[in-house]
C-alpha cells in the first residue's frame, strides 16, 4: 500500500465579493498516493484553480484540512511545487534565473545550484536556453520552463493548473508526451488540471471529475491503460466518451 | 528583419535632417532684412555666437562651463531625489500602510509645478545652491515617487505567489520581484524626472545665479541681448534632448528582458 501524499478531508472555499459569499468549493475529500498523477477534470470557471490554490497553500480553506505528507497546509511552502496556467515566469530573469530561483532563496551554494537547475533544464528539453528570456520563448517553451522551475526544487507534490491550455493543439500533443516523459523519469506525485478530455485519459492514474461550482468531486475513474497511450485506441475512445458523458456542462 | 529595421532607421533621420532644416530656413528667410529681424536675431548671427561662445566667455564662463555648471546642480538634486523617491516609492506599492500615510500628500504636492516653490525656497534657503537643488529635487522627487509606487502596484500577484512557493521570504520577493518589476514604471518616472529638473535649473538660474544656462538667457534680457538669449535657449534645447537619449539608452539596456525593451 503505497503511503497517501495529500489528503482533503472536506475542505470548502468560499470567497467575500461585492456581491455577497461565494461558495466555490462545495466540500471536497481526497486522497492523492505517492507518484499518483491524479487528473482534475471539470467543466470551466468551475474552481479547479481554486482547489489547486487551497491545495498548494495560496489561499486558506474556508473549512476542513488538507494535508501534504501529514503536515497541514497552511501558507505557500517549496515542498509544493506550481506550475500555473499563464506560465508565471519571471520576465526579468533567465531560463536559468528562473529555474534556479528557489535553490537561491533556500541558499544552496552556486555551483551545486546550478548543478541542479541545469540538470533540470536538460531534462524538459531547453538545453542551449539557459541564458534566453522568457519574452524570447514560445507557449510551449515557457511551460518546459515552468515544469522545470517547479521541479527544481524537488517538491514532493506538483500542482499543474491548465499548463497546456493556451498551446496550440500540435504542441499539446507533443507536450504531453514529453510530461509523460519527464515524470517518467522523474516519479513525483502531480495533480494535473485540465478541461480537455484527451489530455484528462492520456495523461492520468486517476481522473476525478468536478462538479459546477460549488465544487464537489462527482466520479472518478481509474486509468489502467497501458502507457505510452494511444488517442486512438478502443479502450482510450471509450473511456473519453463515457466520462464526457457525465462531465457538466460549463455554465 | 534587420535591414528593414535599418531601413526605419534610416528614414527617420533623413526626415529629422529634413525638419530641422526647413525649420532653420523659415527661420532665416523671416529674419533676413525685415522688421521682425530687428528683433529676431537669424540662426546665422546665433549660431555663429553660439560656436564662439565655447572659446570666448559670456559673463565669467563659456557656454561649456555654463552647461556644466547647471548640470552638476541638476545632478545632486536629481540623483538625491531620485534615490529617495523609488525608495519611498516602492514601499509605498508594498505596504499598505506607507502608501495610506504618504499617498494623500503626494496627490497634493505633485500639481503644484516645482516653479511655484521658488518664493518659498528662497525664503527658507536664501539665493545660493541650497535653493536651486531643492527646487530641482521637488521636480524629480514627486514624478519617480509615483511612478515606483504604480510600478509596485501593478506587480501580478501571481508572481508573488509563485515566488512564495518557490519559499521567498518577504524580503527577498521584495528585492527579486518587486523591484525588478517595477524597473520599466521607475525609468519611466526618471525619464519625466529629468525632463522637469533640467527645465527648473533654468528657472532656478532664471532667478539668481552668477553663472549656468539660466543665467545666460536672463542676462541676456537685461542686456537686451536677444543673442544672447537665443544661444542659452539653444543649448538648453540640445542638452535637454541629448539627456533624454541617454536615458532611454540606459532604459534600453536594463530592460531589455521586457517585450518592450527592444
Ligand atoms: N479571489 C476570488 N474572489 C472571488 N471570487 C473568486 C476568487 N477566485 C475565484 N473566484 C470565483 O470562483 C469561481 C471559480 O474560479 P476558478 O478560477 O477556481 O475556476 P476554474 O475552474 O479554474 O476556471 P477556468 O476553467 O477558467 O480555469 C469563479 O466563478 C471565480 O469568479
Ligand atoms: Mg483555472
Amino acid at each position: 500500500m503505497k503511503k497517501d501524499i495529500i489528503v482533503c478531508r472536506d475542505v470548502k472555499k468560499s470567497f467575500e465579493t461585492e456581491r455577497g459569499i461565494v461558495d466555490v468549493i462545495g466540500s471536497v475529500n481526497l486522497t492523492v498516493p505517492e507518484n499518483e498523477l491524479l487528473v482534475l477534470f471539470g467543466p470551466g470557471q468551475c474552481g479547479k484553480t481554486t482547489l489547486i490554490n487551497v491545495m498548494a497553500g495560496l489561499e486558506t480553506v474556508s473549512f476542513g484540512v488538507v494535508t501534504v505528507d501529514g503536515k497541514k497546509v497552511e501558507k505557500p511552502g517549496p515542498d509544493r511545487g506550481v506550475v500555473y496556467q499563464a506560465t508565471a515566469l519571471f520576465p526579468w530573469l533567465t531560463v536559468m534565473g528562473n529555474v534556479e530561483y528557489g535553490l537561491k532563496a533556500k541558499g544552496v551554494p552556486k555551483k551545486e545550484r546550478r548543478e541542479r537547475a541545469q540538470y533540470y533544464i536538460d531534462l524538459v528539453g531547453l538545453t542551449g536556453f539557459e541564458n534566453t528570456f522568457p519574452s524570447k520563448l514560445s507557449g510551449g517553451m515557457r511551460q518546459r520552463v515552468g515544469i522545470a522551475r517547479a521541479y527544481c526544487i524537488e517538491p514532493t507534490v506538483l500542482f499543474m493548473d491548465e499548463p497546456f491550455g493556451h498551446l496550440d493543439a500540435q504542441t499539446r500533443y507533443l507536450m504531453q508526451e514529453e510530461l509523460m516523459r519527464i515524470w517518467e523519469k522523474e516519479k513525483r506525485t502531480i495533480v494535473f488540471v485540465t478541461n480537455n478530455i484527451e489530455e484528462a485519459v492520456y495523461l492520468a492514474n486517476r481522473i476525478v471529475v468536478m462538479t459546477n461550482c460549488p465544487t464537489t468531486i462527482k466520479a472518478e475513474f481509474n486509468i489502467d491503460l497501458p502507457r505510452p497511450r494511444d488517442y486512438v485506441d478502443p479502450e482510450f475512445l471509450r473511456l473519453r466518451e463515457e466520462i464526457s458523458a457525465i462531465v457538466d456542462k460549463t455554465l | 528583419m534587420g535591414r528593414f529595421k535599418d531601413a526605419a532607421k534610416y528614414e527617420k533621420t533623413i526626415f529629422a535632417v529634413i525638419s530641422i532644416t526647413t525649420f532653420l530656413l523659415i527661420w532665416y528667410l523671416v529674419t533676413k532684412d525685415t522688421e521682425l529681424g530687428k528683433v529676431l536675431a537669424g540662426p546665422v548671427t546665433v549660431f555663429g555666437k553660439f560656436f564662439k561662445s565655447f572659446t570666448e566667455p559670456l559673463g565669467t564662463h563659456v557656454i561649456p562651463g555654463h552647461i556644466l555648471w547647471s548640470l552638476s546642480r541638476v545632478m545632486v538634486g536629481y540623483v538625491v531625489a531620485s534615490i529617495l523617491g523609488i525608495i519611498l516609492g516602492v514601499t509605498m506599492g508594498w505596504s499598505r500602510l506607507v502608501e495610506a500615510m504618504f499617498r494623500p500628500l503626494f496627490e497634493i504636492i505633485r500639481p503644484i509645478p516645482p516653479i511655484a516653490w521658488i518664493p518659498l525656497a528662497i525664503l527658507w534657503f536664501g539665493l545660493g545652491e541650497l535653493t536651486k537643488y531643492f527646487l530641482i529635487a521637488l521636480a524629480t522627487f514627486s514624478n519617480v515617487t509615483m511612478n515606483a509606487y504604480s510600478g509596485a502596484k501593478s506587480v501580478d500577484p501571481v508572481l508573488i505567489g509563485a515566488a512564495r512557493m518557490l519559499g521567498a521570504s518577504d524580503s527577498r520577493i521584495f528585492m527579486t520581484i518587486v523591484l525588478p518589476a517595477s524597473v520599466p514604471h521607475i525609468f519611466a518616472g526618471l525619464q519625466i524626472a529629468l525632463g522637469s529638473a533640467w527645465a527648473t535649473v533654468v528657472a532656478a538660474e532664471m532667478v539668481r545665479s552668477s553663472e549656468g544656462v539660466g543665467w545666460v538667457i536672463i542676462t541676456g534680457q537685461d542686456t537686451n541681448n536677444s543673442v544672447q538669449i537665443l544661444v542659452g535657449i539653444i543649448a538648453v534645447g540640445i542638452i535637454g534632448y541629448v539627456l533624454a537619449i541617454m536615458m532611454r539608452q540606459i532604459e534600453a539596456n536594463l530592460c531589455s528582458w521586457s517585450e518592450r525593451g527592444k
